[in-house]
């Protein structure tokens, strides 16, 4: 401590050690949340198809199309450790293939600052539904599940689901060419 | 660049040992107390980014008062002996040494 140098370190690495303090203190405020919330899911068009999927081998897979209806109010999660969420809807279900399959349709960022109050109509998936075989066709319980991840300012990143899922079923049969919803 | 640092080192930046013992209290003290003012106002107003704008203040409020050498930090120098200047006893403590090096490479 005899220079000004010195004294300048010490001064600088005392306060780094109390900033890590207090990210510590901040993240043990908000580790007790637990971030579920109600959301509504409605499903409209439900069509399915069998196309050849370009990304996979050359048979014809299942390609499935929906539009939803999805509400849900998140406001009452942001709080001052919480930096955005990551929404992401699932669609889950079982073939004769594959004993679990997820598929995600649809994802949004929510920034804090930003309208967390959803009220979406006939909103269109983001991603391709396509099924890894032929299992969607007549599929009776695919449930839609809208899920999210919490990204904090400190602490770890859980995911959790949203309370209230939406199981509907597809068509016997498939929708021929290019019909388009 | 040479002349500027020769310059820098030429500025006194001591401080006595008691003063350094007061200077680290005192800018621990104030960091600290600016930390929990700052995290309970970050509380009240929801936005981290508020305590670390007031931990930032904290930190450059201690830096001014603790960097620089005020005379409160040089208040218990320490007692140094006078400088004696005997050309006599000089001479004298050097054939001590020269005597005591001649035992150890006779060894």
């Amino acid at each position: 401590m005899n220079t000004v140098l010195s004294r300048a370190n010490t001064i600088f690495a005392f306060t780094l050690s109390v900033m890590a303090a207090l990210t510590f203190c901040c993240f043990l405020t908000t580790a007790m949340n637990d971030h579920l919330s109600p959301i509504k899911i409605d499903v409209n068009k439900i069509i399915v198809k069998n196309v050849q999927d370009f990304s996979t081998t050359r048979d014809k897979n299942d390609l499935g199309f929906i539009t939803f209806d999805l509400q849900a109010d998140l406001q009452h999660l942001f709080n001052w450790n919480m930096k955005q969420l990551f929404l992401y809807l699932t669609a889950e279900y079982t073939t004769p293939n594959n004993k679990l399959n997820q598929v995600v349709l649809w994802d949004k960022i929510i920034r804090r600052g930003e309208n967390a109050r959803l009220d979406y109509r006939s909103l269109h998936s983001k991603y391709y539904f396509f099924d890894d075989g032929k299992g969607l066709r007549g599929n009776q319980n695919v449930t839609l599940t809208l899920s999210w991840n919490v990204i904090p300012n400190a602490g770890t990143l859980p995911r959790i689901s949203g309370v209230g899922a939406k199981t509907f079923q597809f068509p016997e049969e498939y929708t021929p060419g290019n019909a388009r919803i | 660049m040479d002349a500027i640092k020769e310059r820098l080192n030429a500025i006194p930046s001591h401080m006595d040992y008691k003063g350094q013992k007061l200077a680290e209290q005192i800018f621990q003290i104030i960091i600290i107390v600016f930390a929990v003012v700052g995290f309970a106002w970050g509380y009240v107003c929801e936005q981290f980014v508020q305590t670390v704008y007031i931990l930032v203040a904290g930190f450059i409020l201690s830096c001014l008062l603790t960097l620089p050498p005020w005379p409160i930090y040089r208040r218990h120098p320490l007692p140094w002996q006078k400088p004696r200047d005997d050309s006599k006893e000089v001479s004298q403590k050097e054939s001590k040494k020269t005597g005591g090096k001649k035992k150890e490479k006779s060894k």
